[in-house]
């Protein structure tokens, strides 16, 4: 039996919000602010933190835009952010399975 | 050692029942409300009616062809700006929700070569047409349902393809008033039923 190595956990997506973030987008092909905000239960300031990160890292990607008047900004999950997911998951069912 | 592993187990079990749980409940997102069927069922049904009267009124198969021509084109032109200005709007756009367009945009393209290729080429009778476009609709409706996780509309496709049968084996004008039927059973009012749960579902859904 191996031991768990927490270096091999993407720090990137580990943390309960973020991986909320991640879930939601990797199940949509794109989704608005609000929409995100809902799902997941969070306030606007942390998810805007939570989000920024997840950007920084390039594992989402932001497009804003005007609608009728009103500032839009949907949210999509990258290549990068939809492998580092998968690892993430795959990573997370070998703990259980040891 | 023992209790620290077991203890990352679980959290990693709880960390995956979330995800899952979040996934599910953003699949969800609605992806059709119906307005499509009932607005196609509407306008074919209306230029069924027409051709009908076309047909009665000895009006040439020229014109009859024209009415599909220039009717046909000018929804989807419509429904395009209609659909344009909703997808504004809309807070998520889903994989369902893509495959859902592109197989309607598909199915839609098939009905308009079948029932130009038949009165333009030659190639079958019109009479052909309403039962070829029936094929094509039952094979959409099961699709559909399967995208959107809609058993009964799935089931729909067994009354189109039944239909498609009865009009195959019974070819004549009186086709085009049982199509006209099946449209509005079969096409508008499930468009109905998927609208009404639609709103029943945003009313319960939070601001």
């Amino acid at each position: 039996m191996t031991d768990f190595n927490y270096h091999e956990i993407d720090d990137v997506i580990h943390s309960r919000i973020r991986t909320a973030i991640m879930a939601v987008l990797i199940s949509v092909d794109e989704a608005e602010f609000t929409f995100i905000r809902e799902k997941i239960n969070a306030t606007d300031g942390n998810l805007s933190v939570h989000l920024k990160k997840l950007e920084e890292h390039n594992y989402i990607s932001v497009k804003k835009e005007f609608i009728e008047r009103k500032p839009v900004t949907r949210y999509k999950i990258t290549e990068i952010g939809r492998k580092a997911f998968e690892d993430y998951i795959k990573k997370l069912e070998s703990i259980i399975k040891r | 050692m023992n209790e620290l592993n077991t203890n990352i187990t679980t959290k990693a079990e709880k960390e995956i029942s979330v995800i899952k749980q979040i996934m599910e409940d953003s699949r969800k997102a609605v992806v059709e409300n119906g307005w499509h069927y009932i607005y196609w069922g509407s306008i074919v049904t209306a230029a069924i009616i027409v051709n009908y009267l076309m047909v009665i009124y000895s009006i040439s198969m020229y014109a009859q062809g024209m009415l599909w021509f220039f009717s046909m084109p000018a929804a989807a032109i419509v429904e395009g700006i209609i659909e344009r200005k909703r997808e504004k709007r809309e807070k998520v756009k889903t994989f369902a929700g893509k495959l859902i367009n592109s197989l309607w945009t598909g199915a839609g393209v098939c009905m308009f070569i079948l029932g130009f290729a038949g009165t333009v080429s030659g190639a079958y009778s019109a009479n052909m047409i309403f039962p070829l476009i029936s094929i094509v609709l039952g094979s959409a409706y099961l699709i559909s349902g399967v995208i959107q996780q809609v058993k009964w509309l799935s089931a729909i496709s067994v009354f189109w393809w039944g239909g498609a049968v009865v009009l195959l084996l019974m070819p004549g004008m009186h086709s085009m008033l049982i199509f006209a039927g099946m449209l509005v059973c079969f096409q508008i009012l499930p468009g109905v039923f998927l609208y009404v749960k639609s709103k029943r579902e945003l009313a319960t859904q939070p601001a």
